[in-house]
């Protein structure tokens, strides 16, 4: 089997999956849940074969597929994998067989639309990562909307319908203003060259005016910094977390927050290299901005669930820090990081998503002294605390060192020549580390010990971790400690991928201007 | 006339005399007392045959002048028809629940021969004729539904809003003579009615007021804000596949015509300003209004509205790009809205059918139904992978290529007003709870099957559309 083929089975089988599960009866629902579960982990093999074959020596795409799909405007549905992608991908098929475990016992309503929802989200993402085509990406990009909205909207907590408009509607409207740019950016690179393509490869190629690049920058930023999301457009995250399954919160912190950093790196940056450069001191502030200001609305959190929805946004700050250094250190730490914090968030929800099936409340005064009732779940616990914390040997270690490496080298020639913001926005964010700290130990203090409290129903036993669950949190340890002590792998196949993208953007697209 | 001209008039309205031996045939049979059990297979037939007529000779690339100067087809005009045909060929397939008698049929008949007149006019008189064919059986259409007191005022608005359109048509046209002196064109030329097109670049006080008025005639057949207003109630006076036919069937012979009518003008201000303008506010207030309607049908009326705005701004683009981009998002629009009507669950009283508080939990209900209505509500939205995503894209593509990003910028912010009603629809079938059908659920099971067939022809079509979008546009 070619690996190419094997690249399009990694996407479509989720397709089918859901084509196989309209076969299923709807009395049957332990059939539905191991026939999504044998999927995903097919999917995970096959992306385990394409990671080992991927050749990290080699620039550009590798697997690929390009077939006409609408040949008057030049789309092609073309996917490949090349250094940008790859880790994502493989976190993708990393959380979805765990994902779909995940929810084994959780969901017991509509079964089988809700497993179609994960398999077709799974598709959507994939997707938005292998897309080597704007047209196709954009496709990607709004299909993951559809199944994460009925998703909250269905199976989610007391105010979902709320949460779930307001992500929909959120979201939404950066990709309107997308789509404009995009149908725009086309359209002037037909009008210059006389080319109609929406691939990638033709597309880094446009020499736009400055004012047209920073208008198209403007709109894809918009869309991609809501997805991120960075503040001030987070709002939506705190209400779609805290109101989703578990399952859509692990989907919406492990990879669905990812597209925003991917899509600036992807796309926003190397499309628009001049205007980048305008508007650096700008993103950079609202980078370091999420940082301090996600850090420290988690720090007050009484709901376990946004505790871990603001320290999403601090930690995607580091990874638009590492993006807008501009450095290979920082760009390479955005990646690790983005993988880390997929992870480690992932595993937090996961865990909170247990002691909720147990206990019913998301109230963290409710808790306390769970070392003693439930110990494996506190060892577990404890080591993804201290993962999202930046531990040494840990994966977050590697990615926040690494990003503020980037950024203080970065930052430095630039306090040389007189200017000392990215100095001082290096500085700070330093500073969401140690808040990072204050609100993780915090939240695993009060969890885990002193006085012991747990909410019990009579229905419900407080019991420990099952086998399960044992085996979901082990995998994602495993993966958080392999991140954290052999990063070497995962950079080297990054590696060009990173210098390509530090080339498309301190390269200028515009000839000088004249004096 | 000799045979020649003879054959050529045969054949090039080959679709117009299928329809018409179809009313022919079903009026014998009414009168011979069959007409119930026969004539809707013989209309489908008859539909059926039309709309393959008129598509073959589309591809064979077939186009003739039988009545030189006011009537003639070309491979875009039998496209048009046939899309027109197709799509009235699903109504009549939904209509089997409501209608047993061979008037339904018959009236369809009729309106869709003015629908197919409209797309082959080559003067005013004739698309006048197309106009008033297609509208009449209509006002009687909408009065079928009797037995609900706001069928009555539903019509009668319906037909005094429409004749004011005819007259304020006609007033036009006679300036338009005034001023030029021709009501068509000579034989032979591509595509718009010359005088028309002269009038639209005219400095001339007495020609610009005689397009303004023809223009504004076809706002108000379309429902272009601000005149749309008797759009909701004859919408939701009327029965479920009357309304389909109006909200879908009607509009596109009005718009499909408006494309002909153009021809290749090149808008320029002050009508570049009134075909841009109106349509932005119609995508606006549609959108708007739409989220406070209590019933699924006055909800498709005011999207119906916003959807007619986007479609004259495929009138802005370049003439070329025009018809494909009408075409396509008519086909799109239309698929969907069908699909939105036949899935639709049937109840004793057809008033009640659509309420949104009677569609609350559908999907434990009737999954089938509630998760075609949502792919319709997400398509009509423009999120993709569905089909009204590519026909959107394509007209605000269109546009931008022509220089106006303003208005296309609008336009699109403009639609994403109308996510939150579509939204609400999916969220009142999905996330709602369940609640016991009303009245009995067996009660017009004999006929749904009809409408089954149709919301799936309506699927697989818009799944086709989907996944294939380059292959059909390749056609268009």
């Amino acid at each position: 089997m070619s690996d190419a083929l094997v690249l399009n089975l990694v996407l479509f089988l989720p397709l089918l999956g859901i084509g196989l599960l309209l076969l299923v009866p709807a009395d049957q629902p332990t059939l539905v849940r191991r026939l999504t579960l044998l999927v995903m982990v097919v999917v995970f093999v096959l992306t385990l074969r394409l990671y080992v074959h991927f050749d990290s020596t080699v620039a550009g795409l590798q697997f690929e597929t390009r077939l006409p799909w609408i040949a008057a405007w030049g789309v092609h549905y073309q996917v490949g994998l090349d250094g940008y992608n790859i880790l994502l991908v493989m976190l993708t098929a990393f959380l979805g067989p765990l994902v779909t475990a995940s929810a084994f016992t959780a969901i017991t309503k509509d079964v089988k639309l809700f497993y179609a929802m994960v398999l077709l989200i799974q598709f959507a993402m994939t997707g938005t990562f292998l897309a080597q085509d704007l047209f196709l990406f954009y496709v990607f990009w709004e299909t993951m909307l559809i199944p994460m909205f009925l998703m909250i909207g269905i199976w989610g907590g007391e105010r979902r319908i709320y949460a779930t408009i307001k992500f929909f509607l959120y979201t939404a409207f950066g990709s309107i203003l997308m789509l404009a740019a995009v149908i725009y950016l086309v359209v002037s690179l037909q009008d210059a060259g006389g080319v109609t393509s929406f691939a990638f490869a033709d597309l880094v190629k446009a020499r736009l005016p400055l004012d047209v690049q920073a208008w198209l920058l403007a709109a894809f930023a918009l869309s991609f910094a809501i997805k991120v999301p960075m503040v001030p457009l987070h709002t939506w995250l705190p209400d779609a977390h805290v109101q989703a399954p578990t399952a859509g919160s692990v989907i919406l912190a492990g990879v669905l927050l990812k597209m925003g950093t991917y899509g600036f790196m992807k796309l926003g940056f190397p499309l628009f290299p001049d205007a980048t450069h305008l508007f650096t001191p700008v993103l950079m502030s609202l980078a370091v901005l999420s940082i301090v200001y996600g850090a420290c609305l988690a720090l007050v959190q009484d709901d376990i669930k946004k505790i871990i929805a603001y320290s999403s946004i601090s930690h995607l700050g580091y990874v638009m820090l590492g993006l807008l250094s501009l450095q290979l250190t920082g760009i390479q730490g955005a990646v690790i990081q983005m993988v880390s914090h997929g992870l480690v968030a992932a595993g937090l929800f996961l865990m909170v998503g247990m002691i909720y099936e147990r206990c019913h409340t998301r109230e963290l005064a409710a808790y306390g002294g769970l070392a003693r009732l439930l110990p494996v779940y506190s060892v577990f616990f404890m080591v993804l605390t201290l993962a999202s914390v930046g531990l040494p040997t840990t994966s977050g270690f590697t990615g926040e060192f690494l990003v503020l490496l980037g950024a203080f080298t970065g930052a430095w020639p630039q306090y040389l020549a007189g200017d000392s913001l990215p100095l001082i926005l290096a500085g700070v964010a330093v500073s969401g580390v140690v808040l990072g700290a204050l609100y993780m130990l915090r939240f695993a203090l009060t969890f885990l010990f002193g006085a012991t409290k747990a909410p019990q129903t009579g229905a419900h036993p407080l019991t420990d971790l099952d086998g399960r669950e044992k085996t979901i949190l082990a995998l994602i340890v495993v993966a958080v400690f392999a991140l954290g002590l052999f990063p070497g792998e995962p950079l080297r196949k990054t590696e060009l991928a990173a210098k390509n993208f530090q080339q498309l953007v301190t390269t200028p697209r515009l000839p000088a201007v004249k004096p | 006339m000799n045979s020649a001209t003879a054959m050529t008039a045969f054949t090039a309205m080959m679709p117009e005399h299928l329809l018409l031996l179809g009313m022919a045939l079903i009026i014998v049979l009414e009168i011979a007392g069959r007409g119930a059990r026969l004539s809707l297979l013989v209309a489908l037939a008859c539909v059926g045959l039309a709309a393959a007529s008129a598509a073959g000779l589309a591809l064979q690339g077939y186009s003739a002048a039988p009545f030189a100067g006011h009537f003639s087809v070309q491979p875009a005009a039998l496209m048009g028809k046939a899309l027109v045909l197709a799509l009235g060929l699903l109504v009549l397939l939904m209509s089997r629940d409501e209608f047993s008698g061979g008037e339904f049929p018959v009236l369809l008949l009729a309106s869709l021969y003015g629908a197919g007149l409209m797309q082959s006019a080559d003067s005013f008189l004739t698309l006048f004729l197309g106009l008033e064919i297609l509208s009449l059986p209509v006002y009687v259409l909408v009065m079928l539904a009797y037995r609900r007191p706001q069928s009555a005022e539903a019509a009668l608005k319906y037909l005094v809003l429409g004749g004011t359109a005819s007259a304020m048509f006609l007033m036009g046209v006679s300036l338009l003579y005034g001023s030029s002196a021709a009501l068509g064109i000579p034989a032979g030329e591509a595509m718009g009615i010359r005088s028309f097109v002269a009038a639209l670049g005219s400095d001339d006080t007495m020609a610009r007021a005689a397009a303004v008025l023809v223009i504004l005639a076809l706002f108000l057949k379309a429902a272009i804000v601000p005149f749309h207003t008797w759009a909701p109630d004859a919408y939701e006076g009327a029965s479920v596949p009357v309304t389909a036919y109006m909200a879908v069937v009607v509009k596109a012979a009005v718009l499909l015509a408006a494309v002909r009518l153009f021809g290749n003008a090149v808008l320029a201000s002050p009508m570049l300003e009134l075909v841009a303008v109106l349509p932005l506010l119609s995508i606006v207030w549609g959108n708007l209004a739409a989220m406070r309607q209590p019933s699924l049908r006055r909800m498709v009326a005011y999207s119906s509205i916003a959807h007619a705005g986007y479609l004259f701004y495929a009138l802005l683009g370049e003439p070329a790009g025009r018809l494909q981009a009408t075409v396509f998002y008519l086909l799109a629009y239309g698929l969907l809205n069908l699909l939105v009507f036949a899935a639709l669950p049937a109840a004793a009283d057809d008033r009640e059918r659509d309420l949104l508080s009677r569609l609350q939990g559908l999907f434990q209900r009737s999954p089938f139904a509630a998760l075609m209505i949502g792919i319709a509500m997400l398509s009509l939205a423009g999120i993709p992978p569905f089909p009204g995503f590519v026909a959107k894209f394509l007209i605000f593509k269109n546009v931008i290529a022509a220089g106006y990003t303003t208005y296309a910028v609008l336009g699109l912010l403009g639609s994403y007003l109308g996510i939150y009603f579509y939204l609400r629809v999916i969220q009142v079938m999905f996330m709602g709870t369940a609640q016991a059908a009303p009245g009995a659920p067996g009660e017009a099971s004999a006929g749904t099957n009809w409408a089954a067939v149709a919301s799936v022809a309506c699927l697989v079509a818009t799944l086709a559309l989907a996944l294939f979008p380059g292959w059909v546009l390749a056609r268009l």
